[in-house]
């Protein structure tokens, strides 16, 4: 899975796309796994930018919810932003939004999470 | 050892030493099969476009079978062919060529009567009229030229000729090239005299070997030697005498030989030893008159009239005729119309010395290219990039044709270049054969992988299955309720669970999971799961905490990670009431006398099991009614797949509102067909999982 990054207002957006499967889950969180290394005290928080999200399984919930615990094991900021409809239902429904921060918009997060 | 070879070099080396081969047998062009090839090449290029022949510059006179019917047996006595000469003459024709050898004396010669017939006096035979003096007579001061034939060995009655060129100035260096021949056969002196000139009538004598086995008249030569002295063909003859004074005679040379021929101010490209390629043009008998009809005055003169007339055979008895590129059979005489025709309009085929370079150009060039780039294409590539080079080369040589009647040699060229491209697609297939050969083990072994994986997802699969109750079996005398549950495993992916047991008397504990996760720990984290709600539920008098204990003993281990989404509810039967707790999980529907409702789950859900350390779950309740249908499911429902599309809560809303009072199991098993027949023979990505609670009230009812 290829994730295009940049960066804005101290933050390193990383831009998410397609559909987060069973199967697009594993590679998901390979290519997540070397951002995830530098997301750590005193380093730029790591913004996922989910506006091309179509759908996330359950399996790529729980690459978020590794990430989201990677992180916080090493004290970096990890925040996910713009999540289309039905992956905000998806979010709602399991609760996500309590175990990774969610904004509406990359620019709201980067207000929040930025330095 | 074979193989060896071919694909030495990366499969470079072979090839290339094949377009070497090519390219030396392309230095010998007169060798078959290329010369056939080459030959038949050329003639389609002139089947595909003759020569046009817009104006009619000659009139030929021919003794054909009608002639010879009339006028008895060839060869005719020559006051006759004197008697044709006048006739002709009479129209003052540009010029008069007459395509036969007058070599020995007439027939009707007085010295030839006076052997034959004795004893006549010498009176007699001077009064005699001698033929061959009244031709000469006839043919004086007239344009006319004769034939002559070129001798390359001394032969008896062969004689110089009379009438060489009379002024040409050839570099005697520069003539090696042309044809020299040591006698001929010339008319006779008194004859010859009489004529304005004599021109050679021989086919091409150099390759004139090769073109007869095949019959064929591809060139005629323009200018030969005969003893050092000049003479031009006979058609070229013709010119040069109705040009007159304006008709002297150059040549363009080269280093590399004759280039073209110049007859006053008309211009005729040649090859280098003076041979004319002829561009012939489609047959036509308009322009040949009897000589029968034109002794017997049938013409108006006026015919003849400022154009070239020639004297020759058309009878197919006399046995000269010849055999064109375009495939048609034409008496020889017309090859001298043929050739007039072209002086006058500059026309010829050209194939200069500088082509057979362009062509080893070619060669080499496309050869090498091929040699360069079909190593790294498909096969299929790899032929479509020959057959593209292929039209290339052969198209060029009908463009180079139509735009400039050059001959280029296209198809030798493709010839040559086969087996270098064989050698190489040869090697490309040997290549994508073994790599072909690599996949496949590469598949069986990702195979064996996979069985070895499935053999592990059978084990938790069988883990899975073997913990779930049968609800169908479980409450044989209920009636206060009803419920169905059914789980189908996907191909890839297990993890989910129901579970549903009676906590006590009144007390039924229904409960529905999904682990994220797939293989044996998912399946055991399952069961692990499962165990643990049914035994901790049992201990706790609240949901809540036992729900927070179970999440508290599930993160005890959970080295992978998992986590499950939950729901968890307990009906008192008696009652109707509803205790629940949700984790992360879809909140379940309700159908209430045809109308949907759904669990409300908002105030108390909390995240997935283990997902987020320990969250602080609590309960809510709710009251059932009478007759309520409840309705728990997983994302193996919601998400169930056809191409780009999900099922959805939307199906699964409209599927459940429309089973009213469907007996229980026949809604689960409904509404299982219901996603199967979506996702179409799609295999499903995820467990699909049901659960149907039908609450009938405490008086009971029937299902």
């Amino acid at each position: 899975m290829n994730l295009p990054t940049r960066e804005q207002a101290g933050v390193l957006i990383v831009s998410v796309s397609g559909r987060i499967d069973h199967i697009a889950s594993e590679e998901f969180a390979q290519a997540l796994e070397p951002l995830l290394t530098r997301c750590a005290k005193g380093q730029a928080a790591l913004l996922l930018d989910f506006s091309a999200v179509d759908y996330i399984s359950s399996a790529g919930l729980r690459v978020l919810m590794m990430a989201s615990r990677r992180a916080k094991a090493q004290q970096g900021i990890f925040a996910i932003a713009a999540l289309q409809p039905l992956v905000q239902e998806v979010f709602a429904i399991s609760r996500f939004n309590l175990i990774v921060p969610c904004y509406a918009s990359v620019d709201a997060a980067c207000k929040v999470v930025g330095a | 050892m074979l193989l060896t070879v071919i694909r030495a070099g990366r499969g470079r080396a072979f090839p290339l030493l094949l377009l070497l081969l090519a390219a030396g047998l392309l230095t010998q062009p007169e060798t078959q099969p290329l010369l056939g090839i080459r030959e038949a090449q050329f003639d389609h290029y002139q089947r595909v476009l003759p020569r046009q022949r817009e104006s009619e510059p000659v009139v030929i006179v021919g003794i054909d079978s009608q002639s010879l019917v009339q006028l008895g047996q060839w060869p005719w006595s020559r006051d006759l062919i004197a008697a044709l000469v006048d006739k002709i003459q009479a129209g003052r024709p540009l010029a008069l060529g007459i395509d036969v050898v007058f070599a020995e004396r007439d027939r009707y010669s007085p010295e030839v009567l006076a052997r034959h017939i004795p004893g006549m006096t010498a009176d007699t035979l001077a009064a005699l009229p001698d033929p061959d003096r009244k031709l000469a007579a006839a043919l004086e001061g007239t344009p006319a030229v004769l034939a002559l034939v070129g001798l390359s060995k001394p032969l008896p009655g062969g004689r110089q000729p009379a009438k060489p060129l009379p002024v040409f100035d050839q570099d005697a260096s520069r003539d090696r090239f042309l044809p020299h021949f040591v006698s001929a056969l010339a008319s006779r002196p008194v004859i010859a005299a009489a004529a304005a000139g004599e021109g050679l009538i021989n086919a091409t004598p150099e390759l004139g070997q090769a073109d007869n086995q095949r019959g064929v008249l591809r060139r005629v030569p323009t200018l030969a030697f005969v003893n050092e002295l000049p003479f031009l063909s006979l058609p070229l003859e013709m010119v040069r005498v109705a040009l007159g004074e304006a008709g002297s005679v150059q040549t363009e040379d080269g280093a590399h030989g004759m280039q073209a021929i110049r007859i006053g101010d008309y211009r005729l490209p040649v090859q280098r030893n003076g041979e004319l390629l002829l561009h012939f043009g489609a047959s036509s008998s308009h322009y040949y008159l009897s000589a029968a009809d034109v002794l017997a005055g049938m013409h108006d003169p006026a015919l003849f009239r400022s154009r070239f007339v020639i004297i020759g055979f058309n009878s197919t008895g006399l046995q000269d005729r010849i055999v064109t590129p375009l495939g048609e059979s034409l008496p020889g005489v017309d090859i001298h119309a043929q050739v007039i025709e072209s002086v006058l309009a500059g026309h010829a085929l050209q194939r200069p010395y500088w082509m057979q370079w362009a062509e080893m150009a070619t060669l080499l060039g496309v050869g090498l290219a091929l040699i360069a780039f079909i190593p790294r294409l498909r096969a299929r590539y790899a032929v479509l990039g020959f057959a593209l080079a292929a039209t290339a080369i052969l198209a060029g040589g009908y463009l180079a044709f139509f735009s400039a009647r050059y001959l280029f040699d296209g198809a030798s060229l493709l010839l040559l270049l086969c087996p270098p491209f064989i050698s190489l697609l040869g090697n490309t297939l040997i290549a994508a054969d073994s790599l072909r050969h690599s996949a496949e083990a590469q598949l069986q072994q990702s195979r064996e992988e996979a069985a070895h994986m499935n053999g592990e997802l059978d084990a938790a699969r069988r883990i899975q299955m073997g913990l779930l109750p049968d609800t169908a079996r479980l409450f044989p005398d209920e009636r206060r309720f009803s419920v169905a549950a059914l789980l189908e495993p996907a191909r890839a992916v297990g993890g989910d669970y129901y579970d549903c047991f009676m906590l006590d008397e009144r007390r039924l504990c229904v409960a529905i999971g999904d682990v994220s996760g797939k293989g044996v720990p998912a399946s055991l984290f399952m069961a692990i799961s499962k165990t643990l709600t049914a035994t901790l539920t049992r201990r706790h008098a609240e949901l809540g905490s036992a729900f927070r204990d179970i999440e508290a003993e599930l993160n005890r281990e959970n080295p992978e990670y998992l986590f499950v989404t939950a729901f968890i509810g307990i009906l008192d039967v008696e009652s109707g009431h509803l205790d629940y707790v949700c984790a992360g999980h879809d909140a379940p529907l309700i159908v209430r006398n045809g109308r949907l409702l759904s669990v409300d789950t908002r105030a108390i859900a909390g995240p997935p099991l283990c997902a987020a350390g320990s969250y602080p779950f609590e309960s809510a309740g709710m009251q059932l009614q009478a007759g309520d249908l409840l309705c728990l499911f997983t994302d193996g429902v919601t998400e169930a797949m056809h191409g780009q599309e999900m099922f959805g809560v939307v199906r699964l809303r409209a599927a459940i509102v429309a089973f009213g009072a469907t007996p229980v199991h026949d809604c689960a098993s409904s509404l299982r067909d219901a996603v199967r027949r979506f996702e179409a023979g799609h295999p499903p990505a995820d467990d699909l999982t049901l659960l149907f609670l039908r609450w009938h009230g405490a008086a009971g009812g029937q299902d």
